[in-house]
């Protein structure tokens, strides 16, 4: 199957909710993540990114609300949103006793990927994230930034329209950083979606053509950097300040100067 | 000081302490489980006590060499304990201070090697032995009730019960830290396991070759005390198990305390575990250096094939290559070789000629109860490798789960690549055993199908209740095995069998009779087989469309 010339439309999230028990995770939330796209998703700890990131990846059932993966609805044809889904966790859980090479071709079989696009793929991916020599290995023996590359290499393998991505640069070296940055833009720039869930804002703002804000489980915010600035009122500030501003961390000045006078 | 570093040793069990409090009394709810689990442990124990003081009590009233067989058996446990206790102790010692998840925490912490060693020494005895003081407490107690011994003998059982727990503990850990200076962790856990399965298989055959039903006949005893003689004699005076059995073997007899086997029985834990703390200064730190830098190792597997997209050959290939490259695995085949030869040997020393019926009747009987017998034996083994496959996928899971492959489809596949060789299995046991009974005509097909469909069932259920139960943060499967829900499923599915067996004695009663009287098969018999048949198929397939709609279910949500 060639992903490629599958419908890209994205992803959209309408009224989605999720409740613990009686906690709230995700509170009636709605979102859309056009094709071409990279959508950010900011948070404090605890606001909800990654239960939305489960439940985009179909790891989690919403309690009420739609969620449609390149016009598929999730709730209906989860096997066709995953098909077209790339899903990177922020955890590289994987086979231990697998080698790297295995693994791929486990993932692989999973999605039923044609011969041509893995063999295409796969060299190229594991000379850029320098895993070549180390594909024969027992995945046990891995690093854990060689466990993220090796995650990722399965995700861009699979050249799925869409891809999720939790916190995707932890444990990564500079190159290899450098290297998902441009997979990330290079897949935007090929019609594909990419919703990402990060800490660091750096990345979002060197990547995200949008950005969501999540604060409690509510969307606090959504726009691209100019609109959250105004949002924010601190025009000419970078995303940490607006972040902090929109997030309700004002009392965090009074910390970081507490902070900076304690001996 | 001294304040400060007693207080970092009672800082170091905390993380077991708490753990243990969390999960036997979690606050706000109440503590059913625990509750539960004791009153199983106190049930267990009752039938122990029972059991063994009516064997004892047996004996007694034989003759004089019945008191010392049993006195023979009592020495022969408490050695069989010991050693047990080490091989477990080493086992879980390579894990717990060598390659546990929080040795980065706790060794890096300012803590000394001393310490360390008091961590991991009262957390490895607690976790090695407690299960076998408290299940050995009601079989040596019962020998107290048999020889009439006064309140001390109590007291005396549970301080030498202690001490051995404790002298096992430090001698496992003074082993287990001198291996790991030879060779790396993994390696030195690898060669202890085999060592525990040798061991263990050993066990098996010494106690089946003692032939232990010829103990209810009494001309018999003088073979069975000699052969217990020539396992139990030689080692006896040099092992602390020894001093133990013959400490309390005095006491039970004479009601007289040998002073030295107790300054030894009590000394001995002291002194090993100094000598143990001065094995690990010495060479805990290169060992553990080691242990880091043998992680994973530079082996290169496999030759690289060309990619064809194929789930099935895919989830099966992996499924086996994590089992053959997994020794705590694989190397269970040889346990289970050596029940499959004994369970058959069995068959062969069956005393059959002794009975009081026609042969043909009592064999084609044992064949028809030999469907529990295997479906038993496929249970168990299905609680331990088809049960926790589903938590052994660990957070791993959420490749399946995020890819377009059905949870469905998955468990399907499992079920095939366990179904399988546990198929073969049962057909070994059952075609071998029927060989050696002579069974022939419908009680061997019978007995073929209905195992075959039991078999199938049993595994079915296995991963139904393994889906249902799943705990993806175990890291070791014979753990999962002692869990509630593969207590669940060992029930259930033993509970189906006897259901199948029960209604099944009638028809096949009648059909295997007139078999045997005149060589023929009725209709109406017949019915009633097949109405048993489909009834057994029917609760069977309930059974397993629930557990596994269920476990998809939970599998889905969680």
């Amino acid at each position: 199957m060639n992903h490629k010339k599958l419908p890209k439309t994205g992803i959209i999230i309408e009224n989605l909710v999720k409740r613990y028990g009686t906690f709230t995770a995700i509170d009636n939330i709605s979102l859309e993540v056009n094709a071409g796209q990279i959508f950010g998703f900011l948070g404090p700890n605890g606001a909800g990114k990654t239960t939305t990131i489960k439940i985009l990846a179909g790891l989690l059932k919403p309690d009420t609300g739609n969620v449609l993966i390149n016009g598929y609805n999730l709730a209906e044809e989860p096997v066709m949103c995953k098909l077209h889904t790339g899903h990177i966790p922020d955890r590289p859980f994987l086979y231990e006793k697998l080698t790297g090479d295995e693994f791929l071709r486990f993932i692989a079989s999973l999605y039923n990927l044609s011969t041509e696009t893995f063999e295409k793929n796969v060299d190229r991916l594991l000379t850029l994230f320098d895993l070549t020599d180390w594909q024969d290995h027992l995945i046990e023996s891995y690093s854990h930034g060689m466990r993220q590359k090796l995650i990722m290499t399965s995700a861009f393998m699979l050249e799925t329209p869409t891809i999720i991505v939790d916190e995707p640069m932890v444990g990564l070296d500079p190159k290899s950083a450098r290297i998902v940055k441009e997979l990330f833009k290079n897949h935007a720039r090929t019609g594909g979606s990419i919703f990402l869930s990060t800490h660091s804002l750096e990345v979002a703002e060197e990547l995200c053509d949008r950005i969501a804000i999540i604060l409690n489980g509510r969307i606090k915010t959504v726009g691209d950097m100019e609109s959250l600035r105004k949002e924010a009122s601190l025009e000419t500030s970078d995303l940490e300040e607006v972040f902090l501003e929109l997030t309700e961390a004002e009392e965090l000045t009074e910390v970081i100067e507490a902070l900076k006078n304690m001996d | 000081m001294s304040t400060l570093r007693y207080g970092t040793r009672r800082t170091l069990l905390l993380p077991m302490l708490l753990s243990a409090k969390n999960r036997f009394f979690p606050t706000g709810s109440f503590p059913i489980k625990s509750i539960g689990v004791g009153i199983f442990c106190l049930v267990l124990c009752t039938v122990i006590f029972n059991v063994t003081l009516r064997v004892i009590t047996y004996f007694h009233a034989q003759d004089e060499l019945g008191v010392i067989l049993s006195l023979k058996i009592f020495q022969m446990a408490w050695i069989l304990i010991f050693v047990m206790l080490i091989f477990s102790c080493m086992v879980s010692a390579v894990s717990s201070v060598y390659l546990s998840q929080d040795n980065e925490i706790v060794f890096s912490a300012p803590i000394t090697t001393p310490e360390l060693y008091f961590m991991r020494y009262i957390s490895n005895t607690i976790y090695t032995s407690w299960m076998m003081i408290i299940f050995s407490l009601p079989l040596f107690a019962s020998y107290g009730i048999v020889f009439h011994t006064p309140p001390l003998y109590w007291l005396l059982m549970v301080i030498t019960l202690v001490s051995m727990a404790c002298s096992a503990t430090c001698f496992g850990l003074l082993v287990t830290v001198i291996l790991i200076n030879i060779f790396p962790a993994r390696h030195t856990k690898d060669i202890i396991l085999y060592l525990s399965l040798c061991f263990g298989v050993l066990i098996l055959f010494l106690i089946r070759l003692l032939k232990p039903e010829d103990m209810v006949y009494f001309d018999k005893y003088g073979f069975l005390i000699d052969h217990l003689s020539k396992i139990s004699k030689p080692a006896a005076p040099y092992i602390p198990a020894g001093w133990a059995a013959n400490f309390l073997s005095l006491y039970l007899l004479d009601l007289e305390i040998d002073w030295l086997l107790l300054g030894l029985i009590l000394l001995t834990p002291f002194a090993l575990y100094f000598l143990g703390e001065g094995a690990m200064k010495m060479w805990f730190f290169p060992g553990y250096s080691k242990s880091q830098e043998s992680f994973g190792g530079n082996t290169k597997f496999g030759k690289k094939r060309k990619y064809l997209p194929n789930t099935w050959q895919w989830v099966f290939s992996k499924e086996f290559k994590i089992f053959a490259r997994d020794s705590s695995e694989w190397s269970q085949l040889f346990m289970i070789a050596a029940l499959v030869v004994i369970y058959l040997y069995n068959f062969k020393l069956l005393p059959i000629e002794r009975a009081s019926f026609s042969e043909e009747f009592i064999t084609n009987l044992i064949a028809f109860l030999n469907i529990g017998l295997a479906g038993f034996i496929i249970t168990s083994l299905s609680a331990r490798f088809v049960f926790p496959s589903i938590g052994a996928e660990g957070g791993a899971f959420y490749h399946i789960r995020s890819s377009p492959l059905s949870i469905r489809r998955f468990l399907m596949y499992k079920f095939l690549f366990y179904v399988i060789p546990f198929t073969f299995l049962s057909l070994t046991l059952i075609i071998i055993s029927n060989r050696i009974l002579h069974i022939e005509g419908p009680m061997w097909w019978i007995s073929f199908l209905i195992n075959l469909f039991i078999t199938w069932t049993v595994v079915a259920l296995g991963l139904g209740f393994g889906a249902v139960y799943a705990d993806f943060k175990t890291e070791n499967k014979t753990v999962t095995m002692g869990s509630m829900g593969a207590v669940m499923f060992i029930l259930t599915a033993t509970a189906l069998q006897v259901v199948i067996i029960f209604i099944g004695a009638n028809p096949v009663y009648r059909i295997v009779r007139r078999w045997l009287n005149d060589h023929v098969l009725n209709l109406s018999d017949l019915y009633f087989l097949t109405a048993w048949v489909l009834i057994s198929i029917a609760i069977s397939l309930g059974l397993v469309i629930y557990y596994f709609r269920k476990g998809i279910n939970m599998l889905g949500n969680s």
